[in-house]
């Protein structure tokens, strides 16, 4: 019986690797915190993690969980750093991949440029045969063009091989059979059929989803076997896990085949992390915000749920297209407003921040490294919410002038003072990511006051209050080490994989066993993959969701079903959940036939999961951590002297008011006045507005 | 800048704001709306007007809509005020262009007016394709109509919804003129929702910065959008302009465009008188043309609004097809004004190529079929623009598969959604290879979708233009190649259509769509010799077309 469980996440970011080891001893309960930090190394980038490893002295023959979360697959997608893909699809549909849906965000532009697929036209070939939507075979599958077809990807070296055919996520069967038959000719071959990914309708999105992840295979193979054995010859012998996009973490086997589902699994542990930290503190309605370097993140937890959805693009902005991904993937929003968000004033005067950033190099003004230009880090610093003297945990010197003189650039185009500037600077930021917040919650039809805001990220406790102030939120939440949040998350995740799978069924008298053997479909297949990883039936958990629409409607709403079996009694409760749910995201209902488009079935397993213990609030006196005072200018409530508590001193059971400042190494919470702070038994920073 | 709250920065707030509520509204009616042509091809906008009517800002979507909002509501709002019938609660519609309607009576505009301080500060509306509002024919468009009463369920800019009650004999009334009842209740309850979400979002900004304040970040807002298209004005070349086109039909069409520093005037008075069919538009349909082409030559990034149309004038002869006069039928409205535009582009191209290059497809090739369901026995209908080529840039080949410069935000249906929806099989969706539109930088390609019908007595409505006349090119480069129908039957000779009205179908007949490649840009022989060879590997032409139209000699 060992005595200490110890659990340990790596995440590879954009410059930092960072490390986060918890270890829980089993007598006392006590946990052990431990972080450590290294440069990402680039291409090669588990020497970061290995390194990141040895460099926090954590013994790895003693490592229980080894959670790991990369942005692999992103890098290799935004560089164009992936492999040659080869795609096979139905005859008459070869250039789905170029024809794409269509559509011109940018729609004034008349130089618009629709983005290239990622295969062309020479390597997208075509077999004969077709199934129908119901999954019925209409023309036989013909294999004879394959072998002509793989010699000529063999010519042009092509190194992995997608395969998407109409209809496939009915019957996968003729996708089956050209894999294998793919794998007769050319064994070596990666191949991937799109249903393997998703087994949901729309050939385009479905095409350029198995594309993409044929294209980024090899390297996430390549990479992921690498730190395996890298972290097995240090003497690591437990199981190693990677982050996914839909908040769970996964085999390294299962990753490195379908690798595209980490695209987006840098945001999701810091959003899992925000949804478990609600559970541990009794709060089920949570809006989590990651406030970064350059972005801001933010996703909607209703009665401690996080919601993963298939509508993923990359590259999708006001003026690109972008790239389909129908992978699961927690429904967030991301916005290009962060702490290194620059400031700029156009031609007609008017202010904008973001989404532009100054990086880490050169980073805001006040880094001196030669930025500058004003950012919102530089707007916070001149204001007094950071201190120039304990900037970075007091990493850097504060470059004031830098700063004064970056502010000022701007202040000259606007006519006004370096106060007025830096309080605009930081009021449009605010404002930024206020609508960000917006279209996770009110455009969803959630009111944001009936939820708390768990801040996080470098900047997410220095703003969390101010945007709480505006959307009317009554409590915020400062997770401890707020900045290393995400790989808090990481080490809490289960193993999780969501099944989104398409089958039309009119809900109706009748209709129960069609809806019931969907989900048994998936759930047998979610535990026959569980089991060959060594997990048994009786770990595995599922919830179940419905995808219903009124008849005649395209978008649908997702309902949860509460029940193991689904049963005829059943039918009326989950239509008139339906109704509910509809009426309360769009304020309206009506008496038309509903119908079921799919199904989304979670399935979890805990990957040996620890429980954190409440430490008892003591009496202890605030002011034993009382730093110093200075002038905070608010922005909208004018200067105040505010109170600097050091946050490493604070105790659960310490309580006080704002105006404050809490400073730790790596991270200030802006406490504003008339905020009543207290310290849970967790550590959390906990603070009500009135 | 002070703290007062008109400081610049909350204008600026308040006006983010404005966007996101116009995002929120067509967020709203994209997921609620019944008809696939609002969901799907989204031939749908939102907007937030101010008290006046003039638009603020929009949601995205279609831009040929954009300009349309302003002046529904201008009607709506200049109405009501006269009979004093405006409390808040209420919500409005019309579809007719003689009643502020602008496109046709598909095209229902649902308006709210928002209250603060016991006046109306601004409005949200919704436009949105209707699948049917009744008519002669399944689907309201027909080529057969003369008058518009034969083209639907006309609204004259009415109430239906009163201090938030509905109406209930305007919404019978709506029900009962369409031949999918449910379906256009359920459109027209997905607008409601959205101009109130809208609605809402505006009332919270009013109450929290006061009225006024939101007013004047109304106008403020507005004088930008003047000053940016003022700004990029100055660095057009001046002058006026002029065009003349033949059309398929043998009529010539006119334009002379006159640009000055602070003007920009569109001349549209010397065309032929409106026509017995329903290719008529309003006045308000060519200057939303007149619009779209303007804001594309001066600042196609920076926000839309009132104020960037303010140096635009344009003038109309009543009568003509550009500005046609009630009963003038006007279903097929749209594809005339893509000709009045096409041809402002056109005719300022020669003067401004590097910013408005070679013509597109510029048709909505608008394809309406029809039929029953073989799998639920119940009525489909496609209602349907298509995807086609577009023109070279300097430097760039055309995009290929786009649709037409009318759309934006506008999604193709996906066969496999297509083939469950409608009961009909999707053969093929590919580009179309024909020649054409080659040059040094060469056209876009068009598609080429073969429809085949799986059962009888189904109808087939096109109305598609550049079809003899194909996408004009620039300084040497070829033409593009024609949009037309291939009709296919499953006994009897196949044949080439641009035009079809209540067409009748047959099972196992098979509709296929051609659309043409955008036009080319210099001389094909200039063109990088490696780029050819990379259009000969990637079999978009042929041999003949390399050798002969390129000067290559292929290596084989």
């Amino acid at each position: 019986m060992p005595d200490k469980i110890t659990r340990v996440a790596t995440d590879v970011g954009g410059t930092f690797t960072d490390l986060v080891c918890f270890e829980t001893d089993l007598e006392s309960g006590e946990l052990k915190l431990r972080t450590a930090k290294t440069d990402t190394t680039p291409p090669d980038f588990e020497i970061g993690v290995l390194n990141v490893l040895s460099k926090s002295g954590v013994e790895l023959s003693e490592i229980d969980f080894l959670a790991h979360g990369t942005t692999v697959v992103i890098n290799a997608l935004a560089e164009r750093k992936g492999v040659k893909v080869g795609l096979i699809t139905t005859s008459g549909f070869r250039d789905i991949l170029e024809i794409a849906r269509g559509n011109r965000p940018d729609f004034f532009n008349l130089h618009y440029r629709k983005p290239p697929p990622f295969v062309p036209r020479f390597l997208r070939r075509e077999v004969p045969g077709r199934m129908t939507y119901k999954g019925e075979e209409l023309q036989p599958l013909d294999l004879s063009p394959l072998p002509e077809i793989i010699d000529g990807f063999k010519a042009e070296e092509v190194q992995s091989i997608a395969i998407c055919l109409l209809h496939s996520y009915a019957n996968p069967s003729h996708e089956l059979a050209v894999q294998d038959e793919i794998r007769r000719l050319w064994p070596e071959v990666f191949s991937v059929a799109s249903h393997q990914i998703t087994r949901e309708w729309r050939e385009y999105e479905r095409t350029n989803t198995a594309v993409l992840s044929a294209y980024v295979q090899p390297v996430a193979e390549r990479y992921l076997n690498r730190l395996d054995s890298g972290v097995r010859d240090l003497g690591f012998s437990g199981a190693l896990y990677v982050m996914q996009s839909n908040c769970g973490v996964d085999t390294v086997e299962t990753a490195s085949r379908i690798p595209i589902s980490m695209v987006e699994s840098g945001p999701a542990s810091g959003i899992w992390g925000a949804a478990e930290l609600g559970k541990l503190i009794g709060e089920r309605n949570i809006l989590a915000l990651d406030i970064g370097g350059t972005t801001a993140k933010c996703s909607l937890i209703h009665e401690g749920q996080v919601k993963i959805v298939t509508d993923y693009w990359i590259e999708r902005n006001r003026l690109s297209s972008g790239y389909p991904i129908m992978v699961p993937v927690v429904d967030m929003v991301e916005i290009g407003n962060g702490g290194g968000s620059i400031a700029r004033v156009d031609e007609f005067g008017k202010l904008y921040v973001g989404p532009k950033s100054a990086g880490a190099i050169p980073g805001p003004a006040a880094y001196g490294k030669g930025g500058s230009e004003a950012t919102t880090t530089d707007a916070n610093l001149w204001l007094g919410r950071i201190n120039p003297n304990y900037f970075c945990g007091g990493a850097i010197s504060a470059d004031m002038e830098a700063a004064e003189k970056a502010i000022n650039s701007i202040g000259a185009k606007l006519g006004a003072n370096a106060d007025e500037v830096a309080r605009g600077i930081v009021r449009i930021a605010n404002n930024n990511m206020v609508n960000a917040l917006k279209l996770v919650s009110i455009n969803r039809g959630y009111d944001p006051r009936d939820f708390t805001l768990v801040a996080f990220g470098g900047g997410g406790p220095m703003h969390a209050v101010a945007l709480a102030q505006e959307l009317g939120i009554r409590r915020v939440v400062i997770p401890p080490g707020a900045a290393v949040f995400s790989a808090w998350g990481m080490v809490m995740t289960d193993l999780r994989r969501d099944y989104f799978v398409t089958r039309l069924a009119d809900l109706k008298p009748g209709s129960a066993q069609v809806i019931e053997s969907t989900f048994r479909e998936s759930e047998e297949m979610a535990r026959k993959q569980f089991a060959s990883e060594g997990i048994g039936a009786e770990r595995v958990e599922f919830l179940r969701f419905g995808r219903f629409r009124y008849q005649n409607q395209e978008h649908t709403t997702e309902v949860e079903i509460d029940l193991k079996t689904i049963g005829e009694e059943d039918i009326k409760a989950i239509e008139s959940g339906f109704h509910e749910t509809y009426e309360r995201e769009y304020t309206y209902r009506l008496d038309a036939p509903v119908e079921m488009v799919g199904i989304h079935l979670v399935a979890s397993a805990e990957a040996g999961r620890f429980t954190i213990a409440e430490r008892p609030g003591g009496t202890a006196d605030a002011r034993a951590a009382i730093k110093s005072e200075r002038d905070v200018d608010y922005a909208l409530e004018g200067v105040h002297r505010a109170t600097v508590y050091d946050g490493t001193v604070l105790e659960p059971g310490m309580a006080f008011a704002g105006p404050a400042i809490i400073e730790d190494p790596g991270m200030t919470v802006v406490i504003h006045p008339g905020n009543k702070v207290n310290v849970d038994g967790f550590g959390n920073t906990r603070i009500e507005l009135d | 800048m002070t703290q007062a709250s008109n400081d610049p920065v909350t204008l600026e707030i308040i006006q983010n704001s404005l966007q996101s509520a116009a995002d929120e509204m067509f967020a709203a009616m994209k997921k609620t709306a019944m008809s696939s042509i609002i969901y799907e091809v989204l031939d749908m906008g939102t907007g937030v007007m101010d008290a006046d009517g003039e638009i603020a800002s929009s949601g995205a979507g279609i831009p040929a809509f954009i300009g349309v909002l302003d002046k529904a509501t201008k009607v709506i709002a200049g109405k009501f005020k006269e009979s004093g019938d405006m409390r808040p609660g209420d919500v409005f519609a019309t579809n007719d262009p003689y009643y502020g309607g602008v496109t046709h009576l598909n095209d229902i505009i649902v308006a709210m007016p928002v209250f603060a301080d016991g006046r109306v500060i601004a409005w949200t509306a919704n436009i949105a394709h209707n699948s049917d509002v009744g008519g002669m024919a399944p689907g309201s468009l027909t080529g057969d109509a003369t008058e518009i009463f034969q083209e639907g369920l006309r609204l004259p800019a009415v109430k239906i919804i009163s201090e938030g009650r509905p109406i209930e004999p305007v919404f019978e009334i709506i029900k009962v003129n369409s031949r999918m009842p449910d379906v256009i209740e359920g459109d027209v309850w997905a607008a409601i929702a959205s101009v109130r979400i809208g609605a809402k979002r505006l009332q919270e900004l009013a109450e929290k910065y006061g009225a006024s304040v939101f007013e004047e970040a109304m106008s403020s807002f507005m004088d930008f959008g003047e000053k940016v298209t003022l700004a990029e004005l100055a660095k057009l070349p001046k002058g006026t302009f002029e065009l003349s086109e033949e059309q398929e039909d043998g009529r010539v069409f006119n334009v002379s465009v006159t640009i000055a520093d602070d003007v920009f005037v569109v001349d549209l008075r010397n065309n032929p008188e409106q026509a017995f069919d329903p290719v008529n538009t309003s006045r308000d349909g060519v200057i939303v043309a007149a619009q779209m082409i303007l804001k594309s030559l001066t600042d196609p990034n920076s926000p839309c609004n009132a104020g960037s149309f303010r140096p635009l004038e344009v003038l109309t002869t009543e009568g003509t097809i550009f500005h046609a006069k009630e009963p003038a039928a006007i279903g097929f409205y749209y594809e005339l004004e893509l000709r009045a535009y096409d041809l402002l582009w056109r005719c300022l191209a020669q003067h401004m190529p590097e910013r408005l290059g070679p013509g597109h497809f510029a048709s909505v090739c608008g394809t309406f079929i029809g039929g029953i369901h073989p799998d639920t026995g119940r009525q489909y209908t496609i209602i349907e623009p298509q995807l086609g080529g577009w023109g070279a840039r300097a430097g760039n080949d055309g995009n290929s598969a786009m649709f037409s410069a009318f759309h934006g935000e506008t999604f193709n249906c996906p066969a496999e959604i297509n083939e469950a929806r409608n009961g009909l099989y999707v053969d093929r969706l590919q580009l179309n290879l024909e020649p054409g539109g080659e040059g040094r930088y060469r056209g876009g390609h068009g598609i080429v979708m073969d429809y085949r019908l799986r059962t009888d007595n189904g109808f087939l409505t096109i109305w598609y233009t550049r079809s003899k006349y194909p996408a004009w090119s620039l300084d040497g480069g070829n033409e593009g190649s024609p949009n037309y129908v291939h009709y296919i039957p499953s006994s009897g000779e196949p044949k080439k259509m641009t035009f079809a009205s209540n067409f009748t179908t047959r099972k196992g007949d098979i509709i296929r769509v051609v659309s043409g490649k955008g036009g080319g840009l210099g001389d094909p022989k200039d063109r990088d010799r490696e780029l050819v060879r990379e259009d000969l590997r990637n079999e978009l032409i042929s041999d003949d077309c390399a050798r002969e139209v390129y000067g290559l000699e292929p290596d084989r």
